[in-house]
């Protein structure tokens, strides 16, 4: 077996290949190199299957780095040999170059410098045929908003209490403290005259709209948008996302107290309202961007689409294969659901159904009511 | 290959699993550096034997720590004997010490039961401690698991802080029900445990259940590759396989065809869905993929497998 080529310096060269991982978004850091630098110390350098596969226990942390450790992997300790040159001793590539050979002890304050490599944080990449339109909410009516407002706040918060409810009935009633009784009962040579009550904390239900506001959607977004409103006020913990080409969240435009202002603020923040559809792709966005930090198995996820989806649909079906993995519960609401006669045949819905928990309709108010029986947290 | 790394190979497999080198690589890290392991696939492949296998390989004793959801430190690390304690305090009703002596004797380690954390920190010899499924613990109680794995110490309120006598080999598995956090992914050794190529799976097949004729084995490891090719709501691990073919054996069958696979469907796939689909949509294909690997020469290879599967004798691509 080979060992890696670039023998000269091991340490400058692990460090050197550290940095080009974390540029690839592989989060490795002085503690990650100085481990990969004992392991290497550990392992047969001389065997290149050896040292690879040391390297990736050490510095890789999940699924999804593996592909590109290999790659750069493949990169660094294997490059194409440069003309005529024997490969033996081959001089470190262009970015590894100005860094000369690092002792040991600067390892740590050499990778905290090193500057972010450029271009390769990938940018949102907007279609040309993306339609930018800024939806005007003023085309309500005043008394149609106000009648209509009434009944979804009505709703949202019935929605909103049953699902606290349910959240508390489901956990642990108080528990008896008998750390704490049995302390007070020292007092009274053992006899137990009362018992001390420790409560779990409420973990409570985080909600995630993800709410289509595509042009085959039109009819009913204005609608379902006062109805994420509403549901956002009344309900507290809800992250609020729209999506049609891309993604953008809009929980802060909407916790607005006044709607109008709300709605005249989201208008102003989604730049491609009434276009075209990426599900998949948005999602996927959501996933990247938001996932870590809001998809727990308390995490509900509403999403409301008709499932016309103009973008790949395996991207759709990856990501909704993982938001079913990360999430507590994925609930779609298809107002097409509503009318008489349909069948979710169209190729997003197709594959999204699989990962769906509950496929429900959202059509008007009265289905939304009934939204309220299938916002517990947990699938089973 | 490094001797130590061979040797825990072979450890291994003495132990009866059949360990790959990036498996025994990683298990020989974890010693080496003393890290923890974070062991990650789908269920059913293995993940947790490999702690077992390790304290076996090791000799010494497994603590093993079952994660779920509401896991809290009490639960994890140490809880008082409170029936030892009220027994105690009856014992001494009519005794003169002063009421703070009573207390500190009750809350001392005779009264105190050492839950699998606190026990393996204090256990005699280094020991593995499994924590198994610990996506399924709250986000909570990982971030209180991270300062154990850091510090190796424990305070007790009564007691002081129970600093580690050896630190343990520690393995984490995880079924990615939530992603677990950056700083404890950080703090681990990390491997990725897919399901087994076909060689492997065989292997294990003609290890466990050592009676299994060649071609039935054959068979059925490959019909697992076919399988595991579909889109089904739990694809089938190892446990199934070798569940699996204990029940083939158990029926007499010698080989695969309809009439077997039929019979026993509800082995290999623990959703009625699952087993659903594939004996109404999928069993020809997977029966003639079977068949047309049959024809080609042995030993069979993945490559064949997978040329086989991309051939397209109709099997429903995932």
């Amino acid at each position: 077996m080979n060992a890696p080529r670039r023998f000269g310096n091991l340490t400058a060269h692990v460090v050197a290949f550290c940095r080009r991982l974390r540029a690839r978004g592989v989060p490795v850091g002085p503690r990650e190199a100085a481990d990969a630098l004992r392991a290497l110390g550990a392992v047969d350098v001389g065997d290149r299957r050896e040292c690879y596969l040391a390297l990736r226990t050490v510095l890789t942390s999940r699924r999804d780095d593996l592909a590109v450790f290999d790659e750069v992997f493949e990169e660094y300790w294997n490059p194409p040999p440069p003309d005529g040159a024997s490969g033996a001793q081959s001089a470190p590539d262009a970015e590894a170059a100005g860094d000369g050979v690092q002792p040991p002890p600067a390892l740590a304050e050499w990778l905290d410098d090193a500057p972010p490599a450029e271009g390769d944080e990938p940018l949102p990449a907007y279609s040309p045929v993306e339609v930018l339109v800024q939806k005007d909410f003023s085309t309500f009516t005043a008394d149609e908003l106000h009648e209509v407002t009434r009944l979804v706040v009505a709703i949202a918060r019935r929605v909103a209490t049953r699902l606290s409810r349910r959240t508390r009935a489901a956990r642990h009633s108080a528990r008896v403290d008998l750390r704490r009784t049995i302390r007070h009962s020292l007092r009274r040579g053992g006899e137990i005259v009362d018992l001390a009550y420790r409560r779990r904390r409420i973990q409570r239900v985080q909600v995630v709209l993800l709410a289509d506001v595509s042009g085959s959607m039109d009819l009913y977004s204005r609608f379902l948008i006062q109805f994420i409103y509403a549901l956002q006020h009344a309900l507290g913990r809800v992250e609020t996302m729209v999506f049609s080409t891309s993604l953008t969240r809009i929980t802060d435009a909407m916790s607005e107290d006044d709607l109008r202002t709300a709605l005249d603020e989201v208008a102003r923040q989604v730049p491609d309202w009434s276009g075209g559809t990426k599900i998949g792709a948005s999602l996927r966005t959501f996933l990247d961007r938001y996932g870590a930090r809001l998809l727990t198995p308390h995490t509900v996820v509403l999403v409301i689409s008709d499932g016309w989806d103009t973008g790949d649909i395996e991207i759709l079906e990856q990501a909704m294969a993982e938001l079913h993995r990360r999430a507590g519960r994925v609930i779609w609401l298809n107002p097409l659901l509503g009318s008489p006669g349909y069948e979710p045949i169209c190729q997003g819905m197709r594959a999204a159904l699989p990962y769906v928990d509950v496929f429900a309709s959202a059509h008007n108010l009265e289905s939304l009511r009934r939204l309220e029986k299938h916002l517990a947290a947990r699938r089973r | 290959m490094h001797p130590e790394i061979v040797r825990i190979q072979s450890m291994l497999e003495d132990q009866g699993y059949v360990a790959d080198q990036s498996l025994a690589t990683s298990v020989y890290l974890a010693i080496q550096l003393r890290k923890p392991l974070l062991i990650e696939g789908a269920a059913g492949v293995g993940k947790t034997e490999v702690a077992k296998v390790m304290a076996r390989a090791l000799d010494t004793d497994l603590i093993r720590l079952q994660c779920y959801e509401g896991l809290d430190a009490t639960t994890s690390l140490y809880e008082w004997n409170y029936q030892r304690q009220l027994l105690h305090i009856r014992l001494q009703e009519h005794s003169d010490l002063p009421v703070e002596i009573r207390e500190r004797e009750i809350f001392s380690e005779p009264f105190l039961l050492k839950r699998p954390l606190l026990a393996a920190i204090t256990h005699e010899r280094a020991p593995v401690l499994l924590i198994d499924e610990v996506d399924r613990a709250d986000e909570e109680w990982e971030a209180f698991l991270l300062e154990v794995l850091s510090d190796w110490q424990v305070t007790i309120p009564e007691i002081g802080t129970i600093r580690a006598k050896h630190i343990p080999y520690v393995v984490l598995t995880s079924n990615r029900t939530r992603e677990l956090g950056d700083a404890l992914r950080r703090r681990c050794l990390y491997l990725w445990i897919d399901y087994p190529a076909f060689d492997k799976e065989l292997a294990i097949v003609r290890r466990k259940v050592p009676a299994i004729n060649d071609r039935l084995a054959e068979q059925i490891a490959a019909f697992m590759q076919f399988v595991r090719k579909t889109k089904l709501e739990k694809t089938p691990g190892i446990a199934e396989t070798l569940d699996w073919s204990l029940a083939l054996m158990a029926l007499h069958h010698d080989h695969l065809d309809e009439a077997a696979v039929a019979e026993t469907l509800g082995v290999l796939f623990k959703q009625r869905d699952d087993a659903e689909r594939v004996r109404t949509q999928w069993l020809d294909h997977l029966l003639a993929s079977v068949a047309a690997l049959d024809r080609e020469p042995r030993p069979w290879t993945q490559e064949m497998i997978d040329r086989v599967a991309g051939q397209g004798v109709g099997l429903p691509r995932r």
